[in-house]
């Protein structure tokens, strides 16, 4: 397989902040590559520089064998960008959006507009294909940002936090419409930081955190590189903080961390732990409201990486 | 072509927001008009009367107004009364009973006369009192022949009207002295040149707020992710940005050409003028769009400012009133010199060529302005 993509040596500081510090990978042609990372980890700036937006301080980017920087109008024309922003006019209608875009990446005519059909009927929004977008929900938006990257048919499309602040059903619809295009064939670069999506829909995983890529591998290959350990939810109320302590230096503990009201603790075979996992927390002063074991997933390896919990933050 | 495309959606947007229809389209219209009509020449004013029915003096009293001021009829004096008080005509006028008879028996019959002491009813009533003079003058001759020649009325008038006709008539000359403020100029030519001009530039200038809007949805940067370089991203925001003044300019000329017959002295350099003004309200639009990240902030300054200009450049009061101090002030801003030109060729007969001083100076500000805007733009939207 030929790559789409190769990114060497990345890097981009803002003032004192390493952003990106020196990332390599690659997607294959007809790939899902997810960078999964915590928001503040630099998927937006690494995804910035690969569609041109933003010129790295070192490195290089090649995309469709195109070197890309903010000038590369070649390599430009390889990639569809949905950003994680809605960015589209909300002043004009759905066609009238597609037709803007379209019209940038120099379509004209007749097959402008039928490709505007195509990418609606692909997003489910033809029925209302006239109305102002500022009608639309949320989900209807984030749909219509997405038909914009794929407008010109791009050979690879860069889908930065596509879900964001969606209700269930639009995520699951755009999740659907995501798992087609990778069916039918093309390259797909997703940045998440839901590790369910990331899991659904990527063939292979980069994992990110403070500008570096930490771990890259298929799931399987990462959930079998920290060994066969069980996630443990706690949900409670009281001194998360202290009882998240006490349990890194419980015995079989692996990794612990607290976020947003939950710890996620590493235990190398749950069933065995539970009753100790439990008294340390009524040790440091909480009170257990809810327990959740899980298998080893991808938020296991980013525990077992990272030593911090990836959750869902919305 | 793409550059077009960015200037073409910036013009659709223009459009697409409600409240513009109103500053764009109706406000500088009703300012051009109320001007004018501030410059007087269009206005007449409305008479109300009460007047017995098959009066032959009161019917050819009122015939005679109707030829100077349009005459509404009352039947009650309280309606003629409260439509005077309201201001809904500017007097009124109360023709008694058996006027024909009164005037021929050779009585004094008063006719009552209403107005507002601050209106244009003052002036009417000298209008009146004239009619009513020139109709009952020869009525009152030939009552005091009929009287002293012992002979019928209407011989009597015959007689007054036979040696009316062989008195010659006061000639009046008038003359003109001094040096009229603003020659050449019909009612409304004053009124849309300094509108066009003071729209042109709000409009422009309020158009920065479109500009932000586009960097915070992110579309801006989208734009950039496409095949389409700053520097065409760049040339299409400006390009709208001049294309949305433009049609302001040219649809404030077609409508007051067409309307009000507004002289725009030689087409070629009224284009002229518009052209190199609509620059510089678009450059300055690009440059206060690249100066703020909040479109509502942006939006108040661009009111304020275009507004502030506009008075100072003599587009709300004509410089010429100005002290000279001011108007050296004045001189500081583009529309002083858009405003001179459209002086020139609209109140001098001026051409291209007679404005070229002015054209420069304000190519000059559109050539600085825009220099500034790339480099602000480039900066914020690369960022």
């Amino acid at each position: 397989m030929t790559n789409i993509l190769l990114v060497e040596e990345l890097e981009r500081s803002f003032d004192d902040l390493l952003a990106v510090a020196g990332v390599s990978f690659f997607v294959e042609s007809g790939e899902t590559y997810g960078l999964l990372g915590p928001n503040g980890a630099g998927k937006t700036t690494m995804i910035s520089m690969i569609a041109g937006l933003l010129e790295a301080d070192r490195g290089s980017i090649r995309v469709a064998g195109q070197p890309m920087a903010t000038t590369s109008t070649a390599a430009k024309r390889a990639i569809g960008l949905v950003p994680q922003d809605i960015a589209i006019y909300p002043d004009l209608t759905a066609k009238e959006n597609l037709a803007f875009f379209g019209s940038l990446y120099g379509m004209r005519g007749a097959a402008l507009n039928a490709r505007i059909e195509t990418v609606l009927e692909i997003v489910g929004l033809r029925d209302r294909a006239d109305d102002r977008s500022d009608q639309y929900s949320g989900g209807m938006k984030r749909r219509l940002n997405i038909a914009v990257g794929l407008l010109h048919e791009p050979q690879l499309l860069i889908l930065d936090e596509p879900t964001v602040g969606v209700d269930p059903q639009s995520r699951n619809a755009i999740l659907e419409s995501v798992e087609a295009l990778s069916t039918d064939g093309m390259s797909v670069l997703y940045t998440t930081h839901y590790m369910e999506e990331a899991e659904r829909l990527c063939d292979r995983v980069g994992i990110i955190d403070n500008g570096l890529l930490v771990a890259e591998g298929s799931r399987r290959d990462l959930v079998d590189g920290i060994g066969q350990n069980d996630t443990v939810h706690v949900s409670g109320t009281g001194d998360l903080r202290s009882a998240t302590e006490a349990l890194r230096s419980a015995e079989g503990v692996v990794q612990a961390a607290e976020a947003h009201g939950v710890i996620t603790v590493m235990v190398d075979r749950a069933a065995g732990r539970l009753p100790s996992i439990l008294a340390t927390c009524g040790e440091a002063g909480v009170s257990v409201t809810a327990l959740d074991v899980s298998e080893p997933n991808l938020e296991a390896v980013f525990l077992h990486l990272t030593g911090k919990a990836l959750r869902d933050e919305t | 072509m793409r550059i077009l495309t960015i200037a073409r959606n910036a013009l659709r947007r223009l459009f697409r927001d409600r409240s513009n229809i109103f500053f764009v389209f109706v406000l500088p219209i009703a300012l051009v008009l109320l001007i004018g009509a501030q410059f007087g020449g269009g206005f007449t004013p409305t008479v109300g009367v009460t007047a017995p029915v098959g009066d032959e003096l009161a019917d050819r009293l009122v015939a005679e107004l109707a030829e100077l001021y349009q005459i509404r009829e009352y039947e009650i004096r309280d309606e003629l009364v409260l439509s005077v008080e309201r201001g809904w005509v500017e007097s009124g006028l109360e023709i008694p009973v058996r006027f024909t008879d009164s005037v021929l028996a050779g009585e004094r019959p008063e006719i009552g006369y209403l107005s507002q002491p601050d209106t244009s009813g003052q002036g009417v009533q000298t209008a009146v009192s004239a009619t009513l003079e020139r109709i009952l003058a020869p009525i009152t001759a030939a009552s005091v022949v009929s009287e002293t020649q012992g002979i019928p009325l209407e011989q009597a008038e015959v007689v007054v009207q036979g040696v009316a006709g062989s008195v010659p008539p006061v000639q009046v000359e008038t003359r003109t002295t001094g040096e009229a403020l603003f020659p050449n100029l019909g009612q409304f030519d004053l009124g849309a040149s300094s509108q066009l001009v003071l729209f042109m530039f709000l409009t422009g200038l309020t158009g920065s707020a479109a500009l932000i809007q586009s960097r915070q949805l992110g579309v801006t940067r989208r734009m950039l992710s496409t095949p389409a370089s700053t520097r065409t991203i760049l040339a299409g925001e400006a390009l709208g940005r001049l294309g949305v003044t433009l049609f302001q300019g040219v649809y404030i000329v077609a409508v007051t050409l067409v309307v009000f017959r507004v002289n725009w002295g030689d087409p070629l350099g009224a284009a002229a003028i518009m052209l190199v003004f609509g620059m510089v309200a678009s450059s300055a639009a690009m440059l206060l769009g690249s100066l703020f990240s909040n479109d509502q902030q942006a939006g108040g300054i661009a009111v304020v400012l275009g507004l502030g200009l506009a008075a100072l450049g003599g587009s709300m009061v004509p410089v010429e009133i100005f002290s000279s101090t001011m108007q050296s002030i004045s001189m500081f801003t583009p529309h002083y010199w858009a405003n001179d030109a459209f002086a020139e060729l609209v109140r001098r007969d001026g051409s291209v060529a007679d404005i070229l001083p002015q054209l420069g100076v304000m190519a000059a500000y559109a050539v600085v302005l825009s220099a500034l805007a790339t480099w602000r733009l480039q900066r914020a939207i690369t960022r």
